[in-house]
């Protein structure tokens, strides 16, 4: 077996012990098969638009629960080793730090994954009996793994940063409050108290990784003013649709690399 | 098997290892040994590659900088505190056997030789077996793959007596040919496990040399403990302090301590029998280690 294995199987065993992770899991199973089984999907009556309306459900769900369901494991992975003494005694065998960080980041990232893949399926396959085009689903998983990695990432540099378990989900919680949360109300009360530019607000899009997966897939969905809002639309509007879609997936991908990156060298500067 | 030339190592602005040469062979029993913060578990952490360092350090040939890994490979190592992993006591073990490329088998077969069952403890959780368990558990991963150094960072600082002798009772059987490096200040370990001692101080090295060798340079002696009559100790004690040193013969309640040098406990022994003295009981006491280091760092602080 592979070192690579051995940590995806470490991490993914460890997740699997966690209860919250478990909790956040079953909730977002669970919630999904019921918005999809209750909401409006019907394409013959309502047209394409009936099902996106309904999507949009699913799609608040995943800007919740993915977060959260990322970010747990992921601050918890190294802060806690560290804080117990495990970290020392992993990095005194014959492994190289690359093989610890990446592989606890692979590990974790499997872990989510398959969680995801699990409510994902479940809910994917009501959606699909009930006449939703499977490659509808499909892009919306896609977009799911990219905002779960991009959590991952953030939390992978949140635990390499903090000294103590504790202190790294705190922050990892702040993270998820201020990104999830407070993201949209706060650029609503900056627009409307002090009326920052149009430019700035649709950086703060691109910036904030939950922003871009919710631009995305309404995009892919159905562009609508009502689903995107109007900042959304009007980035849409901007860029096109294929644009939209191009540079918010590259806004996920940038957040899966960079905090990586920045993790990793604080990672090893810590030595 | 370790040479070390010019190692260093700093802190921000406070240097904790400087310049310190070394150069331990293989099958050599060593303890590092010095107050807290004299640098040893730095020293520790330079052999396993952990933290950067200035200077040359080779392990069983292996450039400790360049070749982290390999240098590892060859190390076994059980730290102060036996860090808390998540899962069964099995698990955790097939982890890390898998990740030092041995067998589950050796490790609990081994395990099994130190006095820990799998089949009993193997499906509980780690945080319910007791810190002298989680030792062995840690000893046993560290002795298996044909490691040739075996690096000990005061391993028995949170252990209890009891836990603590069976610890030390079980390095003994430790392949000869195995290099084993012990850092700590608790002097039964110390003299338990080492043949050779390198103090540090200050981050450097003070002494390098055989115990007796610091015994000698501190001017230590064994003590000869004899226990006489009551009613003879202090007559005995008398003409014992008139024939060594004023002062150096010490009363303990019936037993008077006499200073002896190397082997002559015997003749000091025949001298007491041909004056008619009755002795009940005899033993000799080598001199604290704490006392030679104490004495020794006094020389250097």
């Amino acid at each position: 077996m592979t070192t690579a294995t051995l940590f995806v199987r470490r991490e993914v065993a460890t997740a699997l012990r966690t209860r919250w992770f478990l909790i956040y899991s079953a909730i977002f199973l669970v919630s999904g098969i019921l918005l999809v089984s209750l909401g409006n999907l019907n394409v013959a009556l309502y047209g394409y638009r009936g099902f996106a309306k309904a999507f949009a459900g699913l799609v608040h769900l995943a800007m919740l629960f993915v977060p959260v369901m990322a970010l747990l494991p992921a601050t918890a992975t190294i802060a806690e080793e560290r804080e117990s003494g495990a970290l020392e005694y992993l990095l005194a065998q014959p492994v190289s730090f690359g093989q610890v960080f990446f592989g606890k980041w692979a590990g974790v990232s499997v872990a989510v994954l398959l969680a995801l893949i699990v409510g994902f399926a479940a809910a994917g396959a009501v959606a699909v009996l009930r006449g939703v085009p499977p490659a509808l689903i499909i892009t919306l998983f896609g977009f799911v793994i990219l905002l779960a990695l991009a959590f991952v990432a953030l939390g992978l540099c949140i635990s390499a940063i903090a000294s103590a378990r504790a202190q790294a989900v705190t922050w990892g919680l702040i993270a998820w409050l201020a990104l999830v949360v407070l993201s949209g109300l706060g650029v609503l009360v900056a627009f409307v108290r002090w009326g920052i530019s149009e430019r700035l607000l649709v950086l703060w899009t691109f910036i904030n990784p939950t922003e871009a997966f919710r631009i995305g897939i309404v995009t892919v969905l159905d562009p609508d003013l009502s689903l995107l809002g109007p900042l959304g639309a009007s980035i849409v509007e901007r860029l096109g649709a294929g644009g939209t879609v191009a540079l918010t997936g590259l806004t996920l991908t940038a957040w899966i690399v960079l905090p990586g990156l920045v993790g990793w060298l604080v990672f090893r500067r810590a030595r | 098997m370790i040479v070390a030339r010019g190692l260093a190592k700093q802190y921000g602005r406070q240097r904790v290892l400087d310049a310190v040469n070394l150069n331990i062979d293989q099958g050599e029993r060593v303890a590092l040994v010095g107050l807290n913060g004299a640098g040893k578990t730095t020293l520790i952490r330079c052999l396993l590659g952990l933290v950067p360092f200035e200077g040359d350090l080779r392990i069983a040939g292996y450039d400790v900088r360049k070749e982290g890994r390999a240098v590892r490979r060859s190390l076994g190592y059980v730290p102060q505190r036996a860090p808390y992993f998540d899962g069964r006591l099995s698990e955790v073990i097939a982890f890390f056997a898998s990740l030092r490329g041995v067998a589950f088998e050796a490790v609990t077969a081994r395990l099994t030789s130190l006095g820990l069952s799998l089949v009993e403890h193997g499906d509980k959780q780690m945080r319910e077996l007791s810190g002298g368990m989680l030792q062995k558990v840690l000893l046993a991963l560290a002795l298996d793959g044909d490691t040739p150094v075996l690096l000990l960072d005061e391993p028995t600082a949170n252990l209890d007596p009891r836990a603590r002798a069976e610890f030390l009772r079980s390095l003994g059987p430790i392949d000869d040919q195995k290099t084993v490096v012990l850092a700590s200040h608790r002097l039964t370990d110390v003299q338990a496990v080492a043949k050779r001692l390198i103090v540090l101080h200050g981050g450097s090295i003070v002494f390098d040399g055989s115990v007796a060798a610091l015994w000698e340079r501190v001017g230590a002696t064994q003590t000869l403990w004899v226990r006489v009559p009551p009613e003879a100790r202090d007559p005995l004690g008398e003409r014992l302090r008139a024939r060594f040193r004023q002062g150096m013969v010490v009363a303990n309640g019936s037993a008077l301590g006499i200073p002896v040098a190397d082997g002559a406990g015997v003749d000091v022994l025949v001298e007491l029998r041909e004056s008619g003295i009755h002795v009940e009981d005899f033993w000799t006491e080598s001199p604290s280690l704490q006392n030679v280091l104490e004495h020794l760092l006094g020389e250097n602080v």
